[in-house]
């Protein structure tokens, strides 16, 4: 198992790209803002630094569980995008930041648009994240429709 | 000179128009016998061999200790046998697909192609759709070193860590989705801190490379363990970190002996650079310990890199923050963290907008501190969330500075100090030396380490006496002390512990006793640059002048520890009582002036009273500090 886990990280978004499956709630992707860290996991990560913990972080991987990208989001996509709900939500409230940059790239959006990308979620924060318990889903197909609606942006809509 | 004729003779051999066949994979084990690639360092790199016996008959031993990494048995002690199997399966016909040695070991099959001169049509097509796939995703133009800094609170982080990241050429791309390399031990769940220590020292697990995206090791790292990152660019070029990345592939789920100090994370970074550019010497000064900050500056100073990133943990982040609030308010910022209705009060309305701005990022910031390592909590998740909604609506007015980085860890004094002194000890003259061979005391020049962090393991202090009397003065195999101060924000235990041999007075001399002593307590600030503590000690001391040899004690440490410019004032008191009746109280003041990275002078006053006699010693030492 402990094999499994370290050769399905190495390998994990390579997986990623070619599952097919869509995502099931294994994934992580019904992931809620501020999910936090459970207790046991966080102790395992402390205790073992510099260990292989891997994907177990979240208790959740970017592909080892059958999760999956659609066309839209590459980079490991949509479980990428619940892994870092928590510090992409405070970057779309300031209007930048590091995990806004990330997902912008993940939707495949040039350096020049980002901007555009941040000005549009920024504006929209409440209807990307509506209330404490949004999940990633919700949160990646309101910002694929953000996208296609927005004139600059709808040229990376899927 | 035979050598070189060698070369010659078989590169003309190779070269003959006049010759009908093409050149058969037993021509090229003769070249390659004839060019002793077997002994190249670029083979021994690759194979992570390490050399033995003489230099005449070298023999060799790799470190990897996997089955699966040989395609010769017996391949891990014979690099010879290992290259030319290695040669006969890039021309082999088999296995199809991701097993042939073609797919598994591109990074041998390049070095070999190069160094003789075979032409990829040569050799069997071969189809690697798992290491395309990789290869893809894994984008890799430059290379930047990451050191995620000391962390007490795990004996596997004290001394920091090393990884790689590989960064695309694109500058604007996103480094949180770069891929971080990461050499870490396979440790069973389950496994507590303490017996990692143990198991790691040993050797008692294996280790592995794993890659994974960046963000996570900044989740980790940053976030989970408030550590801050420092990212040192490298200048490998294209073609060197692609021979990096080729050799990483053939690292996928090779198991290494994984041990704490020497074949450590840090050390297996430095091969890995080594791989990437053949000719550097990383490795070789650390034969018995690789303290990863000793690597990051042997990387830089072999012209790997220059620059350098601070990435601030969570918590840095958050202190930053708070320095630009007034005093007055810190205790309104935690009332607003556990309640959002703050908002509504007077106090609140009553800052101008970019101030309540401030106000609302740092009550958010602090929450979400507090909750790193809790499980979801609704009602805590409720106040984020409005806090977050309040960020928003002021985001026009919050100014965003970036946090004042602290003294980089490379130019930190030397991990390394040897020491020499003159003292006196109750009319006695002595001469006093010593040797710690890792890291850093409370008292030293603070820049580049962690604040309130003293790390040290292998302490070594001898003394020769104007009587000619030499002698062991003490030996702290483990002596870490964390003191962090306690605030409205921060709540952190300050603790000690200290293992080795010392001397205590007792039945009319100084004897040598072993001991074990900890503690735990808190520390407050009392100034800028000055906290004090006072810790609760319990120590076990094996003590030939005991009626029981073994006897517990319970005590009181406490203290100031003031820096000032270049200096630091330690003064410390401390006691413990012996089951047995015995009792100790000693009174220390250390005084330091660090000259600069490399020396420091101090001035050491102790004052010590025991049941039978009480004694007083006083030393002055000059320090000087290196890296390994």
């Amino acid at each position: 198992m402990k094999k499994l886990i370290t050769g399905a990280v190495l390998l994990g978004a390579a997986s990623t790209a070619s599952a097919v499956a869509p995502g099931g709630p294994n994934c992580g992707w019904g992931n809620m803002l501020f999910s936090g860290q459970s207790g046991i996991v966080y102790h395992f990560l402390a205790s073992t630094t510099n260990g292989t913990s891997g994907n177990a972080t979240f208790g959740m991987t970017s592909g080892t569980n059958g999760c999956s990208t659609d066309g839209t989001l590459t980079y490991g996509g949509k479980a990428m995008v619940s892994a870092m709900l928590d510090e992409f939500s405070e970057d779309v409230a300031r209007g930048e930041g590091d995990a806004l940059t990330a997902v912008a790239v993940a939707f495949g959006i040039e350096a020049d648009d980002r901007a555009t990308f941040a000005r549009v979620t920024h504006e929209n924060f409440e209807l990307i994240f509506p209330s404490a318990e949004v999940t990633a889903d919700h949160v990646i197909a309101s910002l694929e429709s953000l996208i296609k609606a927005d004139p600059q942006l709808a040229k990376y809509a899927a | 000179m035979k050598r070189i004729l060698t070369i010659a003779v078989v590169g003309l051999v190779l070269s003959n128009p006049a010759q009908a066949q093409p050149p058969q994979p037993d021509d090229y084990l003769h070249q390659a016998q004839a060019l002793q690639l077997a002994h190249d360092p670029v083979w021994l790199n690759l194979l992570h061999y390490d050399r033995h016996g003489s230099p005449d008959a070298p023999r060799y031993s790799s470190q990897v200790d996997d089955p699966r990494f040989f395609l010769a048995s017996g391949g891990q002690n014979d690099s010879a046998a290992e290259l030319k199997a290695t040669v006969q399966a890039l021309f082999a016909r088999g296995p199809d697909g991701n097993e042939h040695a073609q797919c598994r070991f591109p990074a041998r099959a390049a070095w070999l192609q190069e160094k003789l001169g075979f032409a990829p049509s040569e050799l069997p097509s071969i189809a690697c759709p798992e290491f395309d796939q990789w290869r893809a995703i894994v984008k890799a133009e430059r290379v930047t070193l990451i050191f995620p800094s000391y962390y007490l609170n795990s004996p596997s982080s004290m001394f920091g860590h090393t990884l790689l990241r590989l960064d695309p050429a694109d500058e604007t791309h996103s480094e949180w989705l770069s891929w971080a390399v990461n050499f870490g031990a396979e440790v069973v769940p389950g496994d507590n801190s303490i017996f990692y220590a143990f198991k790691g020292l040993t050797g008692g697990y294996p280790g592995r490379f794993n890659v994974e995206q960046y963000y996570r090791k900044i989740q980790e790292y940053n976030r989970d363990e408030n550590r801050d990152i420092w990212e040192y660019p490298l200048n490998l070029n294209s073609v060197e970190t692609e021979r990096m990345v080729l050799h990483l592939w053939e690292l996928k789920e090779i198991d290494f002996d994984y041990y704490f100090f020497d074949e450590n994370c840090s050390y297996r970074v430095m091969e890995l650079l080594e791989v990437a550019r053949p000719g550097l010497k990383l490795t070789e000064r650390f034969d018995n310990t690789a303290i990863p900050i000793d690597t990051v500056r042997g990387a830089l100073d072999n012209g790997l890199g220059s620059g350098r990133v601070y990435r601030p943990s969570k918590a840095s982040e958050l202190k930053d923050r708070l320095r630009h609030i007034p005093d007055y308010l810190h205790p309104r910022i935690i009332a607003l963290s556990h309640d959002s209705e703050e908002m509504e009060q007077a106090w609140f309305r009553a800052l101008d907008a970019p101030m309540q701005a401030r106000v609302i990022e740092a009550a958010y910031k602090y929450l979400r501190y507090r909750q790193v390592g809790q499980a979801r909590d609704a009602a805590a998740a409720k106040t984020s969330f409005t806090l977050l909604k309040a960020l928003r609506a002021h985001a026009d007015a919050l100014t965003r500075e970036d946090v004042i980085a602290p003294g980089p860890p490379d130019l930190g004094h030397g991990s390394r100090r040897l020491s020499i002194g003159l003292g006196q000890a109750e009319e006695l003259d002595y001469l006093d030396f010593g040797l710690r061979l890792s890291l850093h005391s409370l008292e030293e020049r603070q820049y580049g380490f962690l604040q309130g962090a003293q790390i040290n393991l292998g302490n070594f202090e001898g003394r020769l006496d104007e009587d000619g009397h030499l002698r062991l003065q003490r030996i702290d195999l483990i002596d870490i002390f964390s003191l962090s101060p306690r605030n409205g924000f921060f709540k952190p235990l300050s603790w000690k512990i200290i293992t080795g041999l010392e001397r205590e007075w007792i039945g009319g001399r100084e004897r040598q006793v072993a001991h074990v002593t900890g503690g735990a307590g808190y520390a407050t600030a009392i100034a800028p640059g000055a906290q004090i503590f006072a810790l609760a000690m319990a120590r076990l001391e094996h003590n030939s002048q005991f009626a029981h040899e073994l006897e517990p004690a319970a005590g009181l440490h406490s203290g100031l520890l003031w820096h000032f410019d270049q200096h630091t004032a330690r003064l410390e008191l401390g006691g413990e009582k012996f089951a047995n009746g015995v009792s100790r109280r000693r009174l220390s003041y250390r005084h330091s002036l660090a000259l600069n990275a490399s020396h420091a002078l101090s001035l050491g006053l102790e004052r010590h009273w025991g049941d039978e006699r009480h004694a007083t010693r006083a030393t002055l030492r000059y320090h000087y500090y290196y890296a390994p």
